[in-house]
């Protein structure tokens, strides 16, 4: 995931530098597939075929009792298994639970990080003053921290919510100072021509042009975000989707672990989602992500 | 960059020359980019500044412009020019008519903005993006962007290349009603002589040749004087 996430970033950073350049790529790769043009729908439907072939392929191995219940349960009887724990269970409570720790730990890394980002990316002391020291702590996989960050704060929602601020901040201050740094300095040339104060050229060029950067730093600290839940809420947690995977452990509830990974797997999806919308809605004025007219 | 745009004195305001550049003095480390340079132009004037690559038309518009530091000498104008670059440099981000309105600080600056707009034919697109735009119509907006802030010079960095002939003439036109001084920098002779009431030509960060143009006169300027002028190892000795 990490490797999808920075090739991402590249894009971005080729993308404001000269928009173009991925568009033209793009239309370089047209030709090729054009040739297979009669398999194309062919392919697209394959493509989603595959999958589903796959889904039913296991849960006939399930149901034929190929597959014990204890390795991998029946696709459908996870699906039953939902309905049961929404209903009666404490599915959707865990599942709040679970979203109030991302969200808390997101808003205030973000804080943390565009706070950090902003101040490095203006002013050339701060940058000094606080750039090394936050590369030498980015170095250390935020993960590695988790049995420290259990000595402190035990193992209680200030923990989970600290790790996940922990891995949003990062991403965030990196793309911060990035966007910052690569708005192009002839508008700024422009801005003071036109007679712009710092305040004004703040406001109507660098924010504007370093917006793309970070929200590519939103989406990938939207990632972190999740992963962290996920490591935190294995450790400790008396609730939360993590919790009700680790309480099924204990018991061999394949279906209900197979159930909470495919509950990560979702919200991750609607996650990206929101961050794809947000680009779309904030940069509409963006070749690379606005609608076209 | 400090002070070396002064002001002129309120008397002169209303009738003094757009700019007077005396003994400019303008180098990069030790190579000399300028020297010695004097220029008055007045307002209403239009004048095209020619000459090879890299003799200094550009850097002169910049320090013009007030983005450049000077090493020597005085830039004397009323107020803080206007610019149209080579490249349009639109906000990308922003509808035209905030383009257009940056750096108004009135409370009608959209109103501004679409009256400008409309001078140059895109009044129909305010609430249209950069992107949607052709290099031609880009480069409009961008002289739209300097002419709604009414000013007294004008500095013009080769800004009609992407125009059509016929757009071009009308932009001039457009330009010649606002009756700023104008300082058209361009390495098109042709422009020049249709465009100026005086062309300079730059040679060795001084101007070499200085030909005022007589409008109406039958006797056009000829062509092949500019270009001797802009020849390569010229022995003309001005």
């Amino acid at each position: 995931m990490s490797n999808i996430e920075l090739s991402d970033i590249d894009r971005t950073a080729i993308g404001a530098e000269g928009g173009p350049s991925s568009r033209s790529s793009e239309v370089a790769r047209a030709p090729a597939s054009a040739k297979s043009k009669l398999g194309a729908r062919g392919l697209q439907l394959l493509s989603w075929l595959a999958p589903v072939v796959l889904v039913v392929v296991w849960d006939w191995l399930a149901q034929a009792g190929f597959l014990s219940p204890h390795v991998l349960p029946a696709p459908s009887k996870v699906i039953r298994t939902a309905f049961k724990l929404a209903t009666t269970g404490t599915l959707l409570n865990d599942l709040g639970v679970s979203l109030l720790r991302a969200a808390s730990g997101f808003v205030i890394g973000t804080a943390v990080g565009a706070t950090l980002g902003i101040l490095v990316g203006f002013s050339r002391i701060a940058e000094a003053a606080i750039d090394r020291s936050v590369q030498m702590i980015r170095a250390i996989p935020f993960l590695a921290v988790l049995p420290l960050v259990i000595v402190w704060l035990g193992v209680g929602e200030t923990q989970k919510i600290f790790l996940v601020a922990l891995g949003v901040t990062f991403p965030i201050y990196i793309n911060t100072v990035l966007g910052i740094r690569q708005v192009d300095p002839k508008l700024l040339e422009l801005g003071r021509v036109q007679g712009l104060n710092s305040v004004q050229l703040i406001r109507r060029i660098i924010l504007p042009g370093a917006l793309p950067s970070i929200l590519t730093g939103v989406r990938y600290a939207l990632a972190t975000a999740w992963l962290a839940l996920v490591v935190a809420e294995t450790i400790g947690a008396q609730s939360g989707i993590g919790f009700l995977a680790m309480d099924a452990r204990e018991f061999l509830r394949t279906d209900v672990i197979v159930l909470t990974i495919v509950i990560y797997a979702l919200i991750g999806v609607a996650a990206d989602g929101i961050a794809r919308f947000l680009e779309r809605r904030l940069l509409a004025w963006h070749p690379n992500y606005g609608a076209a007219r | 960059m400090n002070a070396h745009v002064a002001s002129l004195s309120p008397a002169s305001f209303e009738t003094g020359p757009a700019v007077v550049v005396s003994n400019l003095l303008r180098s990069y480390g030790n190579r000399v980019v300028i020297e010695r340079l004097n220029l008055r132009i007045e307002r209403g004037e239009f004048v095209a500044l020619l000459g090879e690559s890299g003799c200094g038309k550009t850097t002169l518009l910049r320090a013009l412009a007030g983005l450049d530091a000077i090493q020597g000498g005085r830039i004397v104008a009323p107020r803080r020019p206007a610019v149209v670059f080579q490249e349009h440099r639109l906000l990308p981000w922003d509808s035209l008519w905030r383009n257009v309105a940056l750096g108004l600080q009135t409370p009608d600056a959209r109103e501004r903005a679409a009256e400008a707009l409309t001078e140059v034919g895109l009044g129909d697109r305010l609430d249209d993006w950069p992107r949607n735009l052709s290099g031609g119509q880009a480069q409009r907006v961008a002289l739209a962007r300097a002419l709604v802030q009414q000013p007294e010079l004008l500095l013009l960095d080769e800004p009609f290349a992407a125009l059509d002939a016929l757009t071009r003439i009308r932009m001039h036109e457009l330009v010649a009603n606002h009756q700023p001084g104008v300082l058209l920098v361009t390495h098109d002779v042709d422009e020049a002589i249709a465009l100026a009431d005086r062309i300079l030509v730059m040679r060795n960060g001084a101007i070499a040749y200085e030909h005022r143009v007589a409008r109406g006169s039958s006797t056009p300027i000829s062509r092949s004087e500019l270009l001797g002028e802009l020849g390569v190892n010229s022995h003309s000795s001005h």
